[in-house]
């Protein structure tokens, strides 16, 4: 047991634990986690299967790598904890007695002969101590006196804080992996999701994309409206980077997209041999809308292609749900009869792909040209609900990190001890100064004091 | 003055204190450190005008393209080494330090990196950005220096100059492991949560931080509780600079993620 917990607390295990996790953690950024078992087969072929079996394409939530985490908890709590009583000490019962042969092996030392009683010597060594802000304590044995000045104490705890903030941070973090909840909202104009497990619902009011002069994406904006049963409760706007917050759950704008399912589509038509002649009409894919009247001509869209690209085999397809190269297949009738049929770009106005339907006239153009004026699809607004119990201890967490980097590094921990002998009538002052941190500027200060005290009548 | 002749100006600043810190490397006139010193900062006078110009003219924090963060990681070096070099006297690495400030602003000014201001796509609207990657890039100019710092060590054979090196890359560690914390992990989770909703997604740039951050870590645990130094810390350093270098060039090169777009 004994052995154990000095194995727990050894810095050793602290180091390897490190390595081990810094080492994993490469390991997860050169296998690609968490995709599907295809992509795995086609990367590594045979060895997916071993990798998949070791959880190394989940790996940062692999039972490995949680139990190594859980070691290196361990390992911070059992080095915190054994540390922490003996500076606990240090810090409220320091040893104050000193031999002057021990002062004298410190780092910075010094020996001074004041022509003065003990008392007074004493007196001089504590006012100037006092004022470059030590505190004092002193003890008396005989003809000696014992003095231990110190400052910045609580520096002695800056790791500890540290430690105990990383703590708080991982149990944050498993809170985090326990409770959180999240979910992918895909919302229409209008449209009302109510929030599982909770008593509110949330309705898209208004989406709107506004763009950059060169037509990238600038902001999305979704006009919320959270409703308790048919109650408003508050309307707000959620765009990136500012999330709506309502009852621990937090809404966030995270993308956008096309709704592709029935767009509507606007067809002009014009005739070669008549340039006075356009018409336009409004349809929606898979309709058929009358263009002419007088000509009992009509037109329907068989199919819609957002990002139009020639596929495999020459197959049209559509490339992304982008409007990137929008296309329509367009039919013409005249009567019951099909006239004309072809695909009509909307970037490409005047291409001409259009031909006869009738495949024995297919070497006769048709007077007759379509064009994709212009399509109007809804936008949906894509948020993600999240729920994140575990929060809070994060932020908790960085701040006792921060305040104990601020402890350890910046706010040193200095000790001058000293030793008064009165021998005749004079005092023998042994001093001696140690410092874990900031050796340089405690050094000079050391200095400086012991110049003072040396000067002094 | 445009912002191109600013930045102009700096890199021939640059290169003069680089000659001024080499002539101090041969000659070691104290006199020379001096106006190695004060060329340098008038090199990043200039350059500092020239990164407000271009925050003025684009909108937005001057680090949101590879030509600007790798121009403000220059800036941020050269600021860590002036603040350490008035604080320890350490005008014989200013040479190796002026080389490298110019090797990444000559970097970033070929024609390979696209130089444009460009519109910010929407996760980047925030004022997180500037403190996220200001303060990190801080923390990793620190950590330069204490690269240099220890190669110093490692090539020099006075004991007094290598003492000197050992304690100004501490130094270095000290200030800049903290900053990196504080703008590299505690900003970015913040930042994240904001923006994503949630504060750690293990995406290749996070865990690479981490790395780095556990490498500075062991640095310190084997140095103050070990009482590593010298040889060994110094080496500890080099391959935590390595794995700054790596989160800030590597990750975005070899490997694919959400910070795809810095």
């Amino acid at each position: 047991m004994k052995r154990i917990f000095k194995f727990l607390s050894s810095i050793k295990l602290a180091i390897i634990l490190l390595i081990i996790l810094a080492a994993a953690s490469i390991l997860g950024t050169l296998i690609p986690q968490g995709r599907s078992l295809e992509e795995y087969t086609a990367r590594y072929g045979m060895l997916s299967g071993a990798l998949i079996k070791l959880q190394l394409t989940t790996l940062y939530h692999s039972v490995w790598y949680l139990a190594l985490l859980f070691f290196f908890a361990l390992n911070i709590i059992v080095c915190t904890l054994t540390r922490l009583s003996a500076k606990l000490n240090r810090a409220s019962r320091p040893k104050v007695e000193s031999e002057a042969k021990a002062l004298q092996a410190l780092k910075n030392k010094d020996r001074i002969k004041r022509n003065a009683p003990l008392q007074a010597a004493q007196a001089e060594t504590v006012a100037r101590l006092k004022a470059s802000r030590y505190k004092i304590r002193t003890s008396a044995a005989g003809n000696r006196v014992s003095l231990l000045a110190r400052k910045r104490i609580a520096g002695i705890f800056g790791s500890d804080v540290v430690h105990v903030g990383l703590l708080v941070i991982l149990s944050g973090g498993v809170i985090s992996g326990l409770t959180s909840v999240r979910q992918n909202l895909e919302m229409r104009e209008g449209q009302v999701v109510s929030i599982p497990a909770t008593d509110f619902s949330l309705r898209l009011d208004k989406f709107t994309t506004l763009y950059y002069p060169d037509g990238s994406v600038k902001t999305w904006i979704s006009d919320l409206t959270v409703l308790e049963g048919d109650r408003t409760v508050l309307t707000r706007k959620v765009e990136v980077n500012r999330p709506l917050n309502y009852k621990g759950f937090n809404f966030y704008q995270t993308s956008y997209g096309y709704n592709w399912d029935s767009p509507a589509v606007e067809i002009g038509a014009k005739k070669k041999s008549d340039p006075a002649y356009a018409k336009k009409v409004k349809v929606k894919v898979g309709e058929r809308a009358l263009l002419d009247d007088k000509d009992q001509l009509t037109v329907s869209v068989v199919r819609f292609l957002p990002d139009f690209v020639l596929g495999e085999g020459n197959q049209p397809e559509t490339r992304s749900l982008q409007p990137n190269n929008p296309a329509a297949l367009v039919e013409g009738f005249r009567g019951g009869e099909k006239i004309i049929t072809g695909w009509v770009f909307a970037n490409y106005p005047d291409w001409d792909q259009m031909h006869s339907a009738n495949a024995k006239d297919k070497a006769a153009p048709t007077d007759l040209v379509f064009q994709l004026k212009s399509f109007e699809a809804g936008q949906f607004s894509v948020l993600e609900a999240a729920k994140d119990p575990g929060v809070p201890l994060i932020w908790i967490g960085c701040v006792l990190v921060m305040a104990g980097f601020g402890l350890a590094f910046y706010w040193p921990t200095w000790e001058i001890k000293a030793v008064f002998e009165e021998t005749q009538g004079k005092t023998d002052i042994v001093l001696g100064g140690l410092a874990a941190k900031s050796r340089e500027s405690f050094a000079v200060e050391f200095e400086a004091v012991a110049a003072d005290l040396r000067r002094s009548k | 003055m445009s912002e191109s002749t600013l930045f102009g100006l700096a890199f021939i600043l640059f290169c003069l204190a680089a000659l001024v810190y080499l002539a101090f490397q041969f000659s070691k006139k104290s006199s020379l450190a001096n106006v190695g010193f004060w060329i340098a900062a008038a090199g990043l006078t200039s350059h500092t005008a020239a990164l407000i110009f271009r925050t003025i003219s684009s909108g937005h924090a001057p680090f949101t393209n590879m030509f600007e963060s790798m121009s403000f990681l220059a800036w941020a070096i050269l600021l860590a080494f002036l603040i350490i070099d008035r604080k320890y006297k350490i005008p014989r690495i200013g040479a190796y330090i002026l080389l490298i400030v110019i090797g990444i602003v000559a970097l970033a000014s070929t024609p390979l990196m696209p130089k444009e201001a460009t519109p910010l796509v929407p996760a980047l609207q925030s004022y997180w950005l500037w403190l996220h990657v200001s303060v990190t890039m801080l923390g990793e100019a620190f950590f330069a220096v204490a690269f240099i710092a220890s190669i110093m060590y490692l090539t020099a054979k006075e004991p007094e100059k290598k003492d000197k090196m050992d304690s100004v890359g501490y130094r270095c560690v000290a200030v800049g492991f903290p900053l990196f914390t504080l703008g590299g992990l505690i900003f970015g989770m913040v930042w994240a949560y904001k923006a994503w909703g949630t504060y750690w997604s293990w995406d290749p740039k996070e865990v690479w931080s981490l790395i780095t951050w556990i490498v500075f870590a062991l640095y310190l645990h084997t140095r103050i509780v070990m009482g590593w130094k010298g040889k060994r810390s110094a080496i500890i350093a080099l391959i935590g600079f390595l794995a700054a270098l790596f989160t800030y060039f590597g990750v975005n090169y070899l490997l694919a993620g959400l910070h795809s777009y810095a």
